[in-house]
């Protein structure tokens, strides 16, 4: 019961993946889907545990200085990269997560912010090894080895779909751990953390975990960035990045699987199309959010769904309608 | 330190700033008894319970169940010793379904390994098969699938008692489970509480007195923080200084 839906929605997301490159150009596709992942985190903590965090970009920027970083001196390879990417993204997030948990609500968003600014500056005062406001140039882009066969990911549509297949398989990890005891006990948190203590849960110890869950995933997306424009920007680490992540989340649609995937592609189509026409597109964004914050809690999604819901009444009217005359 | 009971408080006090909300409370609850705690509002029952399951620790006195200290043991840790409380106030997953607000509690209690975090809810039948025969002795089993936020107050009031049951415990703390229910829903309630005494030991907040002395094996009656009487219902109804702080008072 109720099992072909979700396959449907695994094959339009498939689907999906290999539409996007024909209709916006591979980068920003690519783009789309790295920021995705770091919104499917975000939403892991925020959408599924109640913990709204205010700081992604820390890890997202970490792990692409740290990728970067390896890339340039050491020449490492394209998967030890994505993999020294969810540990430095899990172990960042374990040390800055133990902390923030500590506090409920405001204060915890507050710390994730502190943590993310202190991050920022170290980034940005480092300059011998960030390259600080200029940013961290000459990042070569590996080619992807699997044993003696070694693919070269050099012009951007190969690199888009090395990209969309790596989300395809974040997204299916993501969706394993919303469906997993995990992901009901994270529910069960968001929804009255007291009571979920009361029938045997360490509330904060959960907490901890789907925090450095989120930084591994978070992780992760922040090295698929750094390869992508062969430079780390400042940017990736400030406060703007991790209010990006919040406002695809929330637009997107909060604690539903694909609600992300819909806000990051919608956040960077924009982004994208009319900033070419109108450089003070983040004025439409802003509106955008007042307006889902205001009379769409559900965001996109939620949309989709009265959308849905409208037709078929008018469907349904139109038929009984057509009965009674 | 008198009495084998499976749950025993010694000399147990709360203090509040400068107000005392349980004084030296000092109980003995024998195994598979249902015992009940009476006493006007503002006595300290639900203080009492908060201090038994861990909300916070008490200011002095122990706690002892199965004759090992559990005095100020997170709240946490309380459900995996076999005590479950179920709240005053409805205290839910309001969004969950009814299901999953059992199963959650029930997987809490079991041992899945680090691999059943791999797995999916859907693949631990065992679980979810004994939340449905708990959801169906609390007569919900028409709203398994319903969000709890969804629920009519009786049936909520009922799963509160089926999140209580689905940790398995050996002793149950019930708080008032028949609040602001109609007498019918009440009368369900009552029933309900019967058929769990002879399996579950209980200890049980309750303002309607019928309810309290058709079910009771034993009752002690709070007063100002202090218990001030402790008896079988029959002694209980007899006791004069009962029935000046709180039959009186409230008749």
């Amino acid at each position: 019961m109720g099992r072909q839906r979700p396959l449907l929605r695994l094959a339009a997301l498939i689907g999906a993946t290999i539409l996007l490159p024909i209709l916006v150009r591979p980068v920003v596709a690519a783009e789309i889907w790295i920021f995705a992942v770091a919104a499917m985190a975000l939403n892991l903590i925020f959408g599924y545990t109640g913990m709204l965090s205010f700081g992604q970009a820390t890890f997202f920027g970490v792990a692409a200085y740290t990728a970067g970083l390896m890339m340039i001196h050491w020449k490492a390879g394209l998967l030890v990269c994505l993999l020294a990417g969810i540990v430095v993204g899990a172990l960042t997030a374990a040390v800055i997560g133990y902390f923030c948990i500590q506090r409920l609500g405001i204060y915890f968003i507050m710390l994730t912010f502190c943590f993310n600014q202190m991050f920022f500056f170290v980034a940005y005062k480092w300059t011998s090894v960030t390259g600080g406001d200029d940013g961290l140039p000459g990042i070569p882009r590996p080619p992807l080895a699997l044993g003696p066969l070694s693919i070269p990911l050099n012009t951007s549509l190969r690199y888009y779909v090395f990209v969309a297949v790596v989300f395809l398989v974040l997204f299916y990890a993501m969706k394993r751990i919303v469906e997993s005891p995990l992901g009901l006990i994270f529910q069960s948190i968001r929804e009255n953390p007291s009571r979920a203590a009361a029938v045997g849960y360490d509330v904060k110890r959960f907490k901890w975990i789907a925090f450095t869950i989120a930084g591994a995933f978070t992780g992760l997306a922040g090295v698929l960035y750094s390869m992508m424009f062969g430079i780390v920007p400042l940017e990736v680490i400030s406060w703007v990045t991790s209010g990006d992540i919040v406002f695809m989340v929330l637009i997107g649609g909060i604690g539903h699987l694909y609600g992300p995937l819909i806000g990051a592609a919608a956040f960077k189509w924009l982004s994208e199309a009319v900033s070419v026409l109108w450089e003070r597109w983040p004025l439409i964004l802003g509106v955008a959010l007042v307006l889902v914050v205001l009379f769409l809690r559900g965001g996109l999604v939620e949309a989709l769904a009265r959308l849905r819901l409208a037709l078929a009444r008018r469907r349904l009217a139109a038929g009984a309608g057509a009965e009674s005359a | 330190m008198t009495g084998n009971g499976l749950l025993r408080t010694d000399g147990l006090t709360c203090d509040f700033g400068g107000l005392r909300a349980v004084d030296s409370v000092s109980l003995s609850v024998e195994r598979g008894a249902v015992h009940s705690l009476i006493g006007p509002n503002a006595a300290g029952k639900t203080t009492l319970f908060n201090l038994l399951s861990g909300e916070f620790p008490p200011t002095a006195g122990r706690v002892y169940f199965e004759g090992r200290d559990v005095t100020g043991l997170p709240s946490h840790r309380i459900p995996h010793l076999g005590i479950a409380r179920c709240f005053q106030r409805n205290n839910l997953f309001p969004k969950l379904s009814v299901l999953e607000n059992v199963w959650v509690a029930r997987f809490s209690r079991s041992r899945p390994g680090p691999l059943g975090f791999l797995k999916r809810v859907a693949d631990f039948g065992a679980i979810r098969d004994r939340a449905r025969e708990i959801i169906n002795d609390v007569g919900l089993e028409a709203k398994a699938g319903a969000p709890a936020e969804t629920l009519s107050h009786g049936q909520q009031r009922a799963l509160e008692v089926a999140i209580a049951l689905a940790g398995e415990p050996a002793f149950l703390l019930l708080d008032e489970p028949t609040q602001g229910l109609a007498p019918e829903a009440t009368e369900r309630m009552t029933q309900l509480i019967q058929g769990l005494a002879r399996r579950y030991t209980i200890l049980l907040i309750e303002h309607k007195m019928h309810v309290v002395m058709s079910i009771s094996d034993r009752i002690s009656v709070m007063h100002f923080g202090r218990i001030i009487a402790e008896g079988q219902p029959d002694e209980i109804r007899r006791n004069a200084d009962v029935q000046r702080a709180y039959l009186g008072v409230r008749r």
